[in-house]
């Protein structure tokens, strides 16, 4: 079947713990439909997102990384997204100078109430990461090798 | 003696001059620059007991990382003064230090040495003129990004390959970083285990060299020891140097260019840096 | 106050790279590598760059140790190398020279080096020598 063979893009979102874990939340609670590819992980602000998280999410294979925060100015602790918008801005030039595309990695302003917001920025942004294929750490040849070893 | 000799020789006896003027007033502690050892030169710090050293001191055709050298003893010594022998590039890593607290301005006289035009032609920086120059005509621009560019220009999967295969050749002697004038934690992150594992060459690509050059982000100052430090020609110089324009175009800071101007990175966000989009 | 930085060659393998040594205060603070070296040309590997961490090391021996009843015990030279000669002399004698074998060290210099394989060579009569580079 179609859906078998299609590639499925496993995207990593850190969301902050007030606004848009809360509007994620909120998707769930409104029973909204968007892509199962996106993977929360909790943190309390985006700014706690160190760039070595995003690099370890690429390292490890995933094929697009989300950065969801609050609203700039409704920071539960007042500036924290200003950190995490320098920080992806620096990231994503340096990734695509490295040829992982800038498009696989994103920052968005999600707020607690903007559970259909989350849903919508899943699915677009699945079907974004879909459309540029799987990651190409994955085609590092040493690194198939040790996996392959573990297996 | 052609011109270019006769320009050096003249630029030595300026520096001699100035060194010994300096020791003898009592205005420095010491002053850290290269001294001939045998005919080779090697970094060393005059003083007035080693007064008689300064015979030997040389501006030299190559570049030791004295201003990490300085971090060093000023460590031990806080409240001296020292003078330092500063190319361009010394000097915006001292004005990056002292930003960061590892040097103290008021504790720093720097003496500039311009690049002969030989130097600054191999270098290519965007900017080969020290202040406090003590003799000659600091070096005219030659600023050449064509090392980015020829990369930027390449395809996504070109550019993949390319860094592939070049970071490949990693050996992880840690070169780059010893020797980065501007790396100065105590404690690095390349060094962190598990994140960084014993006995894996080379290391985990790309997340090492991609760690490397984000922590590059608002502190390379182009002076280029990176890339003479690596023992299989890994154009680091190249990937800083990209680092560099992004933080110049998005957060509009050049590491070195300003004195006063407050590094963006280390700042708490504050809503004063706005992304040009 | 003396900073000083005296050039040297890097003590581990064959390739000799110019190394050299900061010497802060009569203390060795650090190494850089020589830059107009032909050999190194401005690198080192990273035993190069660590090749001073270890002349402070707590771990150094300081006296010669020699195995008890299974535990290494703190001994003098006389009788450390009294122990080695009376041993081997019995092992050579017992089952013969080319029981012995030696492994040099591309840590050491050629000439004591060149001790060992005559050590092995003249003295105790067999061939059995090799060097660590060969593992």
């Amino acid at each position: 079947m179609e859906s078998s063979s299609r590639f499925e893009p496993k995207i990593i979102a850190f969301c902050c713990n007030w606004c848009s874990y809360a509007g994620a939340d909120l998707a769930g609670g409104m029973r909204l439909k968007y892509s199962a590819n996106i993977i929360p992980i909790r943190v309390m602000c985006s700014a706690r997102v160190s760039p070595h998280f995003i690099i370890r999410a690429f390292q490890e294979g995933a094929d697009g990384v989300l950065v969801a925060g609050c609203h700039i100015g409704d920071c539960h602790y007042l500036k924290g997204n200003y950190i995490a918008i320098k920080r992806v801005a620096i990231l994503r030039d340096l990734i695509d100078f490295l040829g992982i595309s800038k498009e696989r990695l994103r920052l968005e302003w999600i707020a607690g109430s903007e559970g259909d917001k989350y849903a919508r920025v899943a699915d677009e942004f699945t079907e974004k990461v879909r459309s540029l294929g799987p990651s190409p750490i994955k085609r590092i040849p040493f690194r198939e090798k040790a996996v392959a070893m573990v297996r | 003696m052609n011109r270019l000799a006769r320009e050096l020789v003249h630029r030595m006896e300026a520096l001699k001059n100035k060194v010994n003027e300096l020791l003898e007033s009592g205005g420095i502690a010491g002053f850290l620059g290269l001294r001939n050892f045998g005919t080779e030169p090697f970094p060393f710090l005059f003083t007035r007991d080693t007064a008689a050293e300064v015979d030997k001191i040389t501006t030299g055709a190559v570049r030791y990382p004295l201003s990490k050298i300085l971090i060093r003893i000023a460590a031990v010594y806080p409240d001296a003064i020292f003078g330092i022998m500063c190319r361009a590039c010394d000097e915006r890593a001292i004005i990056e230090l002292c930003k960061n607290s590892k040097l103290r301005s008021d504790k720093v006289i720097t003496i500039g040495i311009s690049c002969t035009d030989d130097l600054v032609q191999a270098c290519k920086c965007e900017n080969p003129q020290p202040s406090n120059l003590v003799s000659g005509e600091a070096g005219k621009k030659e600023f050449d990004r064509s090392d980015v560019q020829k990369i930027a220009s390449m395809t996504l999967e070109q550019r993949f390959d390319f860094w592939t295969e070049q970071l490949g050749k990693c050996i992880k002697c840690y070169g780059c970083r010893n020797i980065c004038p501007v790396c100065f934690c105590d404690v690095c992150t390349l060094e962190d285990q598990p994140l960084v594992k014993r006995g894996e060459i080379p290391p985990e690509l790309p997340s090492f060299h991609l760690t490397r050059a984000y922590h590059m982000a608002g502190r390379c100052v182009d002076c280029g020891l990176c890339e003479e430090a690596c023992p299989v020609d890994i154009p680091l110089r190249t990937l800083y140097r990209r680092v560099r324009e992004s933080v110049k175009e998005l957060l509009d800071y050049l590491p070195g260019e300003e004195r006063d101007k407050v590094p963006p990175i280390q700042v708490l966000g504050d809503g004063l840096f706005e992304i040009r989009d | 106050m003396h900073y000083e930085c005296i050039p040297t060659t890097c003590t581990y393998c064959g390739c000799g790279c110019l190394v050299v040594l900061q010497v802060l205060d009569g203390h060795l603070v650090g190494v850089l590598p020589g830059k107009t070296n032909p050999v190194n040309e401005g690198s080192l590997c990273i035993k190069g760059w660590t090749s001073h961490e270890f002349v402070y090391s707590e771990k150094r021996l300081k006296n010669p140790l020699v195995k008890k009843n299974g535990v290494f015990v703190e001994t003098s030279w006389e009788d450390a190398l009294d122990t080695v000669a009376r041993n081997l002399k019995k092992i050579k004698e017992e089952s013969g020279a080319d029981s012995i074998a030696a492994l040099a060290s591309a840590k050491c210099t050629n000439e004591e080096n060149y001790l060992m394989q005559k050590l092995m060579r003249a003295t105790i009569g067999t061939n059995n020598i090799d060097h660590c580079a060969r593992l």
